[in-house]
């Protein structure tokens, strides 16, 4: 696997000094290979990842191109799309995903337009004077004449602890014949109890986007910045697997698959909650 | 019968957004598109050269502000993030370009690499399309009184909006695409 990476960067780095449309000045520095062979943008992943662009990036291949989506294009491709540094997913378990996903029966592609990935991006606001973190997981949707990116959960510390719902006899409750009395009792209820989250469901899940939104409109979150992000990709069957930024000396860098899990029963959902929740 | 006709609408509908939404924009057409992105690109980095050197006069670098400026959307800016924080900091264009004029380096040597990678062009809600080109420069600044050399290569991704457009041309109606510059990511390499 390794000695297959080495041969498909180098072959990378050597179409890549063929002069192309560069920049085109005469003062323009010859890239020695690195950032050809880097995956500069996560749609240069996409494109590798279901073999819809040349070696060297410069063609994009269509579904009437010969070379489009062509087996051994994809399989020199899968081979850098792998933190080959630092991550640490076995070669064996690599060698599986490659299989299943070459497979000449049942080849498996990325569609960006359909669900099944997610961009978690951390970023930074001012929360009631106070610089906090704010982990956004976000999706594409169509809407209108296109797409668009929108957010789907919010994970935000200082939301984290305000519904623990007090269990047994910490737990206040409205008695089962309060209607009785018209709920009178409320009064007490609500004033003495400083959870009122007491009084909800047991099912009962607070959408903590809507707090977060609702703090935005208040003005009592500002947006700072961006500090990271990352994508979840679950459009592979039975596979999940990361893809991050490396921005480091190499030819193995750019966006790149980080963490790969083969998923058994109810593993998808496991690890939904994990990156929702962060636990 | 009103819920089957209920279904077989939200269907149609459905369809209907997922036809809307796909790229119609042809191979052909695409590369074209790209062309004549790249010139504008290709002329953001020729102005980022004359406004970054020493050499140019400071009339002579707001004139070539102005000229940069106009190949942005307005309210484009510029994300900086460096190796040591991922944190990003956000320039109006105007701005970025006047920071970099008021660099205090007594030579300053701009180059960009030759290599640049264009994405797809993906539709937004509103029709138009957008896209990403990713360049590289080489960023060299010398200071004499303290000897000081500073390098670095920053990866540079550009959005592109691109918009039909009409326009009458002795009172026939022509129809363009057009190429408008918008935020730009600016990430410091190891490289």
């Amino acid at each position: 696997m390794r000695k297959t990476f080495l041969i498909f960067a180098f072959f990378i780095a050597i179409i890549s000094n063929v002069p192309g449309q560069g920049l085109g000045s005469p003062g323009t520095i010859k890239d020695d290979g690195r950032f050809a062979a880097s995956t500069k943008q996560l749609n240069q992943f996409f494109r590798r990842f279901n073999g819809e662009e040349s070696v060297d990036g410069n063609i994009r291949f269509y579904p009437q191109d010969s070379l489009y989506r062509n087996l051994p294009l994809r399989k020199g491709f899968l081979t850098i799309l792998f933190d080959n540094q630092t991550s640490s997913i076995s070669p064996d378990l690599k060698n599986q995903f490659t299989k299943n996903v070459l497979s000449e029966v049942y080849p498996q592609y990325l569609v960006f337009h359909q669900p099944g990935w997610y961009a978690e991006v951390n970023t930074e606001f001012f929360f009631k004077g106070k610089r906090e973190k704010a982990t956004l997981i976000m999706k594409i949707q169509a809407e209108g004449l296109g797409y668009e990116w929108v957010i789907d959960k919010v994970i935000f510390e200082p939301f984290k602890n305000l519904f623990n719902k007090p269990v047994g006899d910490q737990k206040a409750f409205l008695h089962p014949l309060s209607h009785e009395i018209g709920f009178m009792n409320m009064r007490r209820a609500f004033q003495d109890s400083g959870s009122p989250e007491s009084f909800t469901p047991s099912t009962y899940e607070p959408d903590y986007l809507a707090i977060f939104l609702y703090e935005m409109k208040q003005n009592n979150l500002r947006f700072e910045t961006v500090t990271g992000l990352k994508f979840h990709f679950f459009q592979i069957e039975g596979w999940y697997f990361e893809v991050n930024q490396f921005n480091r000396p190499g030819f193995n860098t750019g966006w790149l698959i980080s963490n790969l899990v083969r998923l058994g029963p109810g593993d998808k959902e496991t690890i939904l909650k994990y990156i929702y929740d962060q636990e | 019968m009103k819920n089957k006709l209920i279904l077989f609408l939200g269907l149609f509908l459905s369809t209907s957004v997922a036809v809307l939404a796909q790229d119609n924009i042809s191979p052909a057409r695409k590369q074209a598109i790209d062309s004549l992105a790249l010139e504008k690109v290709k002329d953001l980095s020729k102005y980022i050269s004359i406004i970054g050197s020493k050499e140019t006069q400071f009339s002579e670098a707001n004139r070539v502000m102005d000229r940069a400026e106009e190949l942005f959307a307005p309210g484009a800016e510029m994300g900086v993030s460096s190796i040591n924080t991922q944190e990003i900091a956000y320039y109006k264009v105007r701005r970025y370009f006047e920071r970099l004029m008021a660099l205090n380096y007594d030579r300053v040597n701009i180059t960009w690499y030759d290599i640049q990678y264009i994405s797809d062009l993906e539709r937004q809600p509103d029709g138009r399309y957008v896209g990403v080109i990713t360049i590289y420069q080489r960023f060299e600044g010398t200071s004499i009184e303290t000897g000081m050399n500073y390098k670095d290569t920053t990866k540079k991704d550009i959005t592109i909006y691109v918009e039909k457009k009409q326009t009458q041309i002795a009172g026939r109606t022509i129809e363009f695409w057009d190429v408008m510059l918008g935020d730009v990511r600016v990430t410091e390499t190891s490289a």
